[in-house]
């Protein structure tokens, strides 16, 4: 078959790759720009609304300090924590509760509350039952995590469709072989999801979970900022957090995301 | 494949009719059955002392609570303050949301400007937004308001592009080669073809944005439920922080079982798209 | 006649033919290997008002772009389409299309589809439902008005797409493969209807396929296309009296002489090596 070569020179991956970092990071210039127009053209006090290079600063002093990387690094460590627990906990939780189609139905209405109640909702509760510190803040995502991925599983493992099970008995699958080769890829997209959405859930927890209940973390940054008026640190904290949410997407869910759902060619849902 | 029996039109004002049918005894048997033994577990964990009573309440204290709190006037109260900041939130969110992502959606330059925006600002979350809100507005309704719209509005928007997307390009070329123009396409096949998405779309964002209602109301708040709690968790009454969970609990998942949820469904169906998204939560 | 891919036809003198195709080509960048591909090389042909022409060709061939080219959907690489001697503008009315894959509009019923043609161009309500009703009966559906798409098998949805295009009454019916997700049995019932319809109101039909009785079966004139890159290898004349009917054609001679005349054209040229590319290219 002939081809007509054209375009394809040496490299043209890498200078495509870059052209699209490149626009993509585009409109971030753009925002910068109005940005620094609007702090110099309207004037308004550093206290209301903090310049670039305000917020660059509180940046360097946090750094210097090391608060910053104290406060984001406690952030992060409690998302790891609970979040762990809850995947560890969760998944075989959904599977045994998913595998009885019956089982599955009748527990999804009550899952249904539980996740609609997911995060912020027992913060109250939470500070009663662990006090003030991590462990709320821990058992806010957990709690976020924990029922969205249940949920998901549940919903994965009941709409597996019953010729896999019967292929895989007729293949010679044990139970376990069956739970593992079986189940649990095909269940996979739901649970990927699920991991999605309750992370979703459970960042927003953790921050309100952080300006209530403790004095260390991202959330806490916030809280105190605000009561000293030191804006620059609240834009940059919610700089951080962006980025931080944006590079656990990228970097993590993405990735997981690719090898599960779009290698097997399973539609990714819409969220 | 042979015909089946023939479709009942819905046409859009049988909708109370619709909610009637959603509301019907079978489907609140099946949606609260499951709830029974669950009632009775905390009953009984509650009897045996499993948790200590000043952490844990019973189901009678909160149901005794529950009327007081009513008989009080307390509860219709701030859950009417917590209702009508939903509610105006997510008004101003669909009046914002809607124009928006259609815009972006559709015009290819608004959405390679807005696109990446959209993505960075969803990921700080609504939450981290309070404190500068704070700092602007003070403790008002105009922020929790602002809070809201800014959590619906993102998923709302991302759906709806995902939805304009998602419409197959055969429809498209069919109504261009039918004589349609720019603007019939988008109102006449974009906007249906791309509805069922939207509509989960506006569940999601609800979903979130009465979430996002209760933080606001339990950092910012004077009122409403959030509130209620926060407050009771303050003087240690457990019960009632049960009580507004429970309240909060029962009234989403209401809504969204019983309202939503068929509505997205007889969207869908009504069109016998063969589309089913994962049920939002 | 053929010189080397372009058909020339015993042009009527005074009238123009109504669809001219002049040396189209097209390549597009195939993402799975990074290349250009030359998908369409060098093709002409024309069509007269009220002809029945189909076109075939091996996998791949670029038949179904032709036919998105000549719809409006794609551009070509070079080359021109002309409608009464005037180059087309993108997608439009004159040139209806009719989808393998139906393509109605799953929100609105029979009715609705039908008359969304009239509907764009502005006729009021009770005459494009009266020309709706024509048509609908044309196709055999009369009854079915007020069903929804996805309560109709394919064959019923393929006939609502038929009288779709028809009721806005194109130029041109391109039909793009338009039987081929259909059982074999309900496609023969439909190709006899199609034929039906086609001598009552003489449209002029531009039909994609790749199957070579279908091909016979329908048209007047059966272009052949080479494989990827593509050109006109022959246009070959139908001459079987109509009206056409299935049964009868099991025992006609030309019937089968036509048909093993047009599988050599096919079978004779090289088989295009690479695996098809999944989605329509250029598309």
């Amino acid at each position: 078959m002939r081809a007509v070569k054209s375009g394809s020179y040496p490299g043209h991956k890498l200078i495509d790759q870059t052209a699209q970092t490149l626009w993509f990071l585009a409109p971030f210039g753009i925002l910068l720009l109005v940005w620094a127009a609007a702090v110099a053209i309207s004037g308004v006090p550093e206290r209301i609304f903090p310049s670039i290079g305000g917020v660059l600063q509180a940046a360097a002093t946090m750094i210097a300090d090391g608060s910053l990387v104290e406060h984001t690094w406690a952030s992060i460590q409690r998302v790891v924590i609970g979040s762990l627990i809850a995947m560890a906990l969760g998944v075989p939780f959904g599977i045994a509760m998913g595998i009885n189609r019956y089982v599955a139905g009748f527990f999804t209405p009550i899952l249904r509350f539980s996740v609609s109640l997911a995060g912020i909702a027992w913060i109250p509760l939470a500070t009663l039952w662990f006090g003030y510190g991590s462990a709320t803040v821990i058992f806010i995502i957990f709690n976020a995590v924990f029922f969205s991925l249940v949920y998901s599983t549940v919903l994965g493992v009941s709409s597996i469709p019953r010729e896999f099970y019967r292929a895989a008995g007729s293949l010679g699958a044990r139970r376990l072989q069956t739970i593992l080769e079986v189940v649990i890829p095909g269940a996979m997209p739901q649970i990927v999801t699920g991991l999605r959405v309750g992370l979703g859930y459970a960042w927003r927890g953790l921050f309100a979970a952080e300006m209530i209940a403790t004095n260390l973390g991202l959330g806490y940054l916030l809280f105190l900022s605000r009561e000293f008026y030191e804006t620059n640190k609240i834009i940059l904290s919610m700089i951080i957090i962006g980025i931080l949410w944006l590079l656990m997407d990228r970097l993590l869910l993405a990735p997981l995301e690719a090898r599960t759902i779009q290698r097997w060619g399973m539609i990714r849902e819409v969220k | 494949m042979a015909v089946r029996e023939a479709h009942i039109r819905r046409p859009i004002w049988a909708l109370p009719l619709l909610l009637g049918r959603a509301v019907s005894k079978y489907s609140l048997v099946r949606n609260l059955g499951p709830f029974l033994p669950i009632l009775f577990l905390w009953w009984l964990a509650v009897r045996l002392e499993v948790f200590p009573t000043a952490f844990f309440s019973g189901p009678a204290e909160v149901i005794a609570s529950f009327g007081n709190l009513i008989y009080k006037g307390i509860l219709p109260g701030y859950l009417e303050d917590s209702l009508y900041r939903l509610i105006s939130g997510v008004f101003y969110s669909l009046v914002v949301g809607i124009p928006l992502g259609f815009l972006i959606g559709l015009n290819r330059t608004a959405r390679r400007l807005a696109w990446p925006l959209l993505l960075f600002f969803q990921a700080i979350g609504d939450i981290a937004w309070l404190p500068i809100l704070i700092i602007w507005f003070g403790f008002s309704l105009t922020t929790v308001t602002l809070v809201i719209v800014y959590t619906v509005i993102f998923p709302l928007m991302v759906n709806i592009v995902a939805g304009i997307d998602g419409v197959p390009e055969d429809l498209i070329r069919a109504a261009r080669s039918l004589g349609a123009s720019r603007w019939q396409v988008i109102w006449e096949v974009i906007v249906p073809g791309a509805l069922p998405v939207i509509v989960t779309g506006i569940r999601t964002g609800l979903g979130y944005g009465w979430r996002a209602l209760i933080a606001a109301e339990i950092i910012v708040g004077t009122s409403g439920v959030g509130f209620m709690m926060f407050d009771a968790r303050r003087s240690a009454q457990v019960t009632e922080v049960f009580v507004g969970m429970i309240v909060l609990g029962v009234l989403w998942y209401a809504t969204d079982a019983l309202i939503l949820a068929p509505l997205e469904r007889s969207t869908i169906e009504r069109w016998g798209m063969v589309h089913r998204p994962q049920e939002a939560v | 006649m053929n010189v080397g891919g372009w058909y020339t036809a015993p042009r009527k003198r005074y009238n123009m033919a109504l669809l001219e195709i002049e040396h189209l080509s097209k390549s597009y960048f195939d993402v799975y290997t990074g290349e250009q591909v030359l998908a369409i090389r060098d093709v002409s042909f024309e069509i007269e008002s009220g002809e029945f022409v189909a076109i075939l060709g091996p996998s791949g061939c670029g038949k179904t772009t032709i036919l998105n080219i000549i719809a409006g959907f794609v551009k070509p690489s070079s080359g021109k389409v002309l409608l009464h001697g005037r180059a087309i503008q993108g997608p439009g009315p004159d040139r209806g299309v009719v989808f393998q894959n139906f393509a109605l509009f799953p929100w609105k019923t029979v009715m609705g589809n039908v008359t969304f043609g009239p509907k764009m161009r502005g006729i009021p309500r009770e005459e494009r439902e009266r020309i709706a009703r024509e048509y609908i009966h044309l196709v055999g559906l009369e009854g079915f008005e007020e069903r929804y798409p996805h309560e109709l098998s394919g064959g019923m949805q393929q006939r609502v797409g038929v009288a779709r295009v028809l009721a806005n009454h194109p130029e041109v019916m391109l039909m793009d493969e338009p039987f081929a997700s259909i059982d074999a049995q309900t496609r023969m019932k439909l190709q006899e209807d199609l034929t039906r319809i086609w001598e009552e109101r003489k449209p002029t039909i531009f039909f994609v396929t790749h199957d070579v009785e279908e091909a016979i079966f329908l048209s007047d004139r059966v272009i052949v296309l080479s494989s990827r890159p593509s050109v006109v290898t022959e246009v070959v004349d139908v001459q079987i009296s109509r009206p056409r009917k299935w049964k009868d054609l099991v025992g006609n001679e030309s019937f089968h002489k036509l048909r093993r005349h047009i599988l050599s054209l096919l079978g004779g040229v090289q088989i295009d090596e690479q695996p098809e590319v999944i989605g329509e290219p250029g598309a």
